[in-house]
């Protein structure tokens, strides 16, 4: 069954838009998720189809409440509890 | 490794709706195209993500016409495709569909 990302030829979205003199990232957090995934997966921690997957399988009112680089966030933080990298509470911070 | 196809073979698109993740979007689903050039080969990413095996396989660049993928539109669109996504158009026993 097709997943929230996949909305190509669906009407109802706003206008993608374009941002004039758009910044890599538009905040320091945004750099950081960046950098951690190029790292993880440079380690073999999980692969780039599994990070889209993850991205994937958001719930659908998450996916599409969150930015581009939220989703890159929570799929990593998915996939280190699935991989077993981290636990829930190491990520929660409880 | 051979490829299946070359460049201005028809091609019909997958019907599948798998639960996993797939490059084959919804809209381009059960669709004729003609394959534009072979672009290289890569693991399959509807196994890579499951951590299954996966050998690289062709991917090509498939064009289709809007029309044929939304029902109307006079310009086309060219997806980057897996083979095992194809299957030659007209396949064995429809021929007349």
């Amino acid at each position: 069954m097709s997943r929230i990302n996949d909305v190509g030829g669906m009407q109802g979205f706003a206008p993608a838009g374009q941002e004039l003199d758009e910044p890599p990232f538009h905040a320091d957090w945004e750099a950081h998720v960046f950098a951690m995934n190029r790292a993880l997966i440079g380690r073999g921690a999980y692969n780039l189809d599994e990070f889209r997957d993850a991205i994937e399988r958001m719930p659908p009112q998450e996916y599409l409440a969150a930015s581009y680089y939220e989703r890159w966030f929570h799929a990593i933080t998915v996939l280190l509890v699935e991989k077993g990298v981290l636990t829930a509470q190491e990520v929660s911070g409880d | 490794m051979t490829e299946r196809f070359r460049a201005g073979d028809r091609v019909l698109t997958s019907r599948a709706d798998p639960l996993h993740h797939t490059r084959l979007p919804r809209y381009a689903r059960g669709a004729t195209g003609t394959v534009v050039e072979l672009e290289g080969r890569y693991p399959l990413p509807d196994d890579r993500s499951r951590g299954l095996p996966a050998a690289p396989e062709a991917v090509y660049a498939v064009r289709f016409s809007a029309a044929e993928l939304f029902g109307a539109g006079d310009h086309q669109v060219t997806l980057a495709l897996w083979e095992s996504y194809l299957r030659p158009f007209p396949g064995r026993g429809q021929a007349n569909e």
